[in-house]
């Protein structure tokens, strides 16, 4: 929180939501150029949400910069034992509306999976969204904040697994594949959940943030591990076996 | 139109009927072949061609001829003119006594307080007697009108948006009273109750009855979705009988119908249907488009609801009027031109809002266009950078924006067709006219999107978004946030962010809208300015008159032909935006002698540069945004292109 911040910095933070980091990147290198900014963000400043743009433009103006590397999602993942060597690419689920419904993302877990890797899949958030109509509008009106959870995106992939098995794709992964739920990484009360696909619809991992694994090809190693996350072991030890 | 190898009609053939609507006679030749067949002796068809044209007749010698050399007279004066012109005369102008006994000679008897009637309203209720224009009018519809069961066979494929085959167009197309209910609601008349009408239309299919539960589809309909659907309970079917209604339990197809209780569910038109999957029928075209508008407010600020309940009313009663609300709050109204508006905003005063209003002064609709192609691929990056798109403009060939706001070209027609069109008719390449993304604004305008980019990653899945963008930019273009027209944006390269959450619509919508203004900026815009074809009948004395006022307008005489040898009749075009009091200036120009008709023409290019404040363009430009609450100035290019 800015506040607990303000006092452990003491100094003044600005909170810097998306319209001034996107917006106002003017504005902070403008500063930059006569005083220090230090730009605090969650996760690695290199991890998911990139800031190389402010890199690029920090460097056309000389403005020097230094990068101080954080612990992020993409490392601390390795907390639910899959090996982080066997990860592919990392992809977003990202929230449906009626008509904007993609599914990208399932071809890229497909294709990690053909080569046997795990994926890791971001969820959504939505936070100082505007909808459609107010963004064209130019009203400057957010919707409530939104977070994905893992039942929600194990929701949409069923979804598409259902259309694809409809036009008579073949499928690289199903409801009994093996996939990995995790919340709020990191803080005290993380919760990771091994589960079949099917039944990850299903779990309740609390509050935010989620993140979704869908697994490759597992190693006797990482099977262990993943038993200690789950209430079904044999489940566990049959569809990784069928993985 | 092949449907019909001769659309031609004739008095001849009794497909042309003459009369006068405001004193309720008319007649057809086929009536007065009728009254003479016994007396001359010919048969009735004969007869009806011997009544129009070169034909004469002397009745001396009662021969026919092609000439009047035999000193016959013209066979329509003698037998149909003269004697209406009698009649009229003889009943204005006569005594009683001659008036009464000519109308008992044509047959026609006076009852009660008639026979007290003098000059024009005797003339009115002998005319209407003897001549009357139901009977006219009503013959003609039964023998030359193809009755619905013939005509929905061809006409359903014309009429209807879905598949040519599916179940409700094949009970249409047979007119088939058991079917699914299928009905297009083409206009609201207004009821005794105020503020309520009834849904009148056309029954095409099934049977609608009273208590039937309906889907009330509006224009904006799509199947599979809710938008603009209710489902509803017809209160009551009606048959609607000049100004009296009658109820009545069920109308089956083919015929026209008022419907009670659907009117909250449909702004003007819609269509009724009892089949789930059915698709609307097309929606009705005008030939005028609503190109002038005011602004409107209460003087009495708590009069507020009455107003907004008054622009409902007024929207739903007259089929062409816009009404909506600007992002500023103001109660806008457009219609065809100042008459027009000057009627509806005399309606909304004084019967559907029935309070005080003040006006502004009436506005014109401007288009945004391009004289030439963008002179650079503009590329505009997303807020967070990874997404980046490549576009440029280029103005349509000249008579495209016409055919497609004629609807030959349109966005539900089928790919093949409508590339095959472009290609032969307006020189498209064929790639490219395969790949028309969409058109705006709101899907269906004037402008369209192509993709001439080849095999690009992703498209479908960012389409949406690009196309949202697209519709905005289209809406309100970058010189003043008029609608643009005639404009062919192209995509030529796209570069997009490899996950899907950094490429959804808040990152693509606003940056296809910058790439597409610095598309618009660097391809010479332009604005297009809607003109009035003037049409005018005046004695010769007062031409001059006329061309004075026209050229003072920036309007100019295009035809003029002599009707007599001292009445012409002349036609010319004339800017909308010089229109206001036009028609009392001619007035006052010719001493009342000539009255000009004025219907929407065409647009037209203002070839000047609009980003010079100095010009024409410029400074309509700096009104525009002035009035609509905008910085003055355009805003630069630089606030939309982005280099790499």
């Amino acid at each position: 929180m800015p506040a607990d911040q303000e006092k452990f910095y003491q100094r003044e933070v600005i909170l810097a939501d998306r319209d001034l980091v996107e917006q106002g990147a003017e504005e902070i290198l403008e500063n930059a150029q006569v005083a220090d900014v230090a730009l605090l963000v969650v996760g690695d400043p290199f991890g998911a949400t990139t800031h190389t743009d402010f890199i690029l433009r920090a460097t056309e103006r000389n403005i020097p910069y230094k990068v101080i590397h954080n612990a992020s999602i993409m490392n601390a993942i390795g907390c639910c034992g899959l090996q982080l060597y066997n990860f592919g690419e990392t992809v977003s689920i990202v929230f449906w509306t009626d008509n904007w419904r993609p599914e990208s993302f399932y071809d890229k877990i497909a294709a990690n999976r053909e080569r046997q890797m795990h994926t890791l899949c971001l969820l959504d958030i939505k936070v100082k969204e505007q909808s459609i109509e107010n963004l064209l509008r130019g009203k400057k009106v957010y919707e409530p904040p939104r977070y994905m959870t893992v039942n929600q995106a194990a929701q949409q992939l069923l979804e598409i697994i259902e259309n694809r098995r409809s036009k008579d794709q073949s499928l690289a992964l199903t409801e009994n594949t093996l996939c990995v739920g995790v919340a709020r990484v990191g803080a005290d009360d993380q919760k990771i959940e091994a589960a079949t696909l099917s039944a990850m619809a299903n779990v309740d991992l609390g509050g935010p943030l989620h993140s979704l694994i869908i697994v490759g090809k597992v190693h006797p190693l990482e099977i262990d591990m993943l038993k200690l996350f789950t209430k079904n072991k044999e489940d566990i030890a049959k569809y990784a076996e069928e993985a | 139109m092949f449907l019909f190898p001769a659309l031609q009609v004739s008095p001849a053939t009794g497909t042309v009927g003459f009369g006068s609507g405001l004193h309720g006679w008319a007649f057809t030749l086929k009536q007065f072949a009728e009254m003479y067949s016994s007396k001359l002796g010919i048969d009735q068809e004969t007869l009806m061609k011997k009544l129009w044209g070169d034909s004469f007749y002397n009745v001396e010698t009662k021969k026919w001829d092609n000439t009047d050399a035999g000193g016959g007279k013209r066979a329509f004066c003698q037998f149909i003119l003269d004697p209406v012109l009698k009649v009229l005369s003889t009943t204005m102008e006569g005594t009683k006594e001659d008036a009464h006994q000519l109308i008992e000679k044509m047959g026609v008897k006076l009852t009660g307080d008639d026979k007290d009637l003098i000059g024009k309203p005797l003339m009115k209720v002998a005319m209407r007697k003897w001549l009357p224009a139901g009977d006219a009018m009503l013959q003609m519809i039964t023998m030359y009108l193809p009755s619905p069961v013939t005509s929905q066979k061809y006409r359903i494929e014309f009429l209807y948006e879905g598949p040519n085959d599916d179940e409700i167009a094949v009970s249409m197309k047979s007119c088939n009273p058991k079917g699914p209910v299928m009905m297009y609601v083409s206009k609201m008349v207004p009821t005794s109750d105020k503020g309520r009408f009834y849904a009148f239309g056309r029954v095409f299919s099934g049977t609608i009855a009273t208590g039937q539960k309906c889907r009330i589809m509006g224009p904006n309909y799509v199947p599979g979705k809710k938008e603009d659907l209710y489902e509803e309970s017809v209160q009551r079917t009606v048959s609607l009988m000049g100004h009296y209604f009658e109820p009545i339990e069920d109308v089956p197809c083919g015929n026209i119908v008022g419907l009670v209780g659907v009117d909250q569910y449909l702004v003007k038109t819609g269509t009724i249907t009892t089949f789930k999957d059915a698709h609307i029928m097309k929606m009705m075209k005008f030939s005028v488009s609503p190109i002038v508008s005011v602004a409107v407010e209460c003087k009495n600020p708590s009069d507020l609801p009455k107003l907004v309940e008054g622009l409902k009313i007024l929207a739903k009663s007259d089929p062409m009027v816009q009404c909506c609300i600007e992002e500023s709050g103001e109660h806008i109204i457009a219609g065809a031109g100042e008459l027009h508006l000057e009627i509806c905003l005399k309606d909304l005063e004084e019967d559907h809002a029935s309070i005080p209003l003040k006006k502004s002064d009436p506005v014109v609709s401007y288009r945004e266009t391009v004289a030439e192609n963008s002179d650079r691929t503009c590329s505009s990056k997303s807020p967070n950078k990874h997404n980046r798109l490549f576009m440029t403009a280029s103005p349509m060939p000249e008579t495209l924006p016409d055919v497609i706001e004629m609807g030959e070209i349109y966005p539900k027609q089928d790919a093949e067709e409508r590339a095959s069109l472009l290609v032969e008719e307006f020189g498209f390449d064929i790639n490219d006219a395969r790949k028309i993304w969409c058109f705006g604004p709101d899907g269906a305008g004037a402008n369209m999107l192509v993709d001439v980019a080849r095999d690009v990653e992703c498209l479908s899945e960012i389409k949406d978004s690009v196309v949202a963008g697209f519709q905005w930019a289209t809406k309100k273009g970058v010189l003043c946030e008029e609608n643009m027209r005639g404009v062919r944006f192209n995509i030529h390269d796209v570069t997009f962010h490899a996950d899907a959450i950094h490429r959804g619509g808040s990152q693509i919508i606003p940056t296809t809208r910058r790439c597409l203004y610095a598309c618009q900026l660097t391809a010479h815009p332009r604005l297009m300015e809607p003109v009035y074809l003037v049409e005018m009948q005046c004695p010769t004395t007062a031409f001059e008159g006329i061309r004075d006022v026209l050229n003072w307008r920036r309007g100019k005489i295009e035809e003029k032909e002599q009707l007599t040898s001292i009445l012409q009749v002349a036609s010319g075009f004339l800017p909308v935006n010089e229109s206001f009091g036009f028609t009392f200036a001619v007035r006052a120009a010719t001493g009342g002698r000539a009255f000009p008709q004025c219907v929407f023409d065409h647009w037209q290019i203002l070839d000047n540069d609009p980003l010079v404040p100095a010009t024409a363009s410029g400074v309509v430009v700096g009104q525009i945004r002035k009035r609509k609450g905008l910085q003055e100035e355009v805003p630069a290019i630089n606030n939309f292109l982005d280099k790499l």
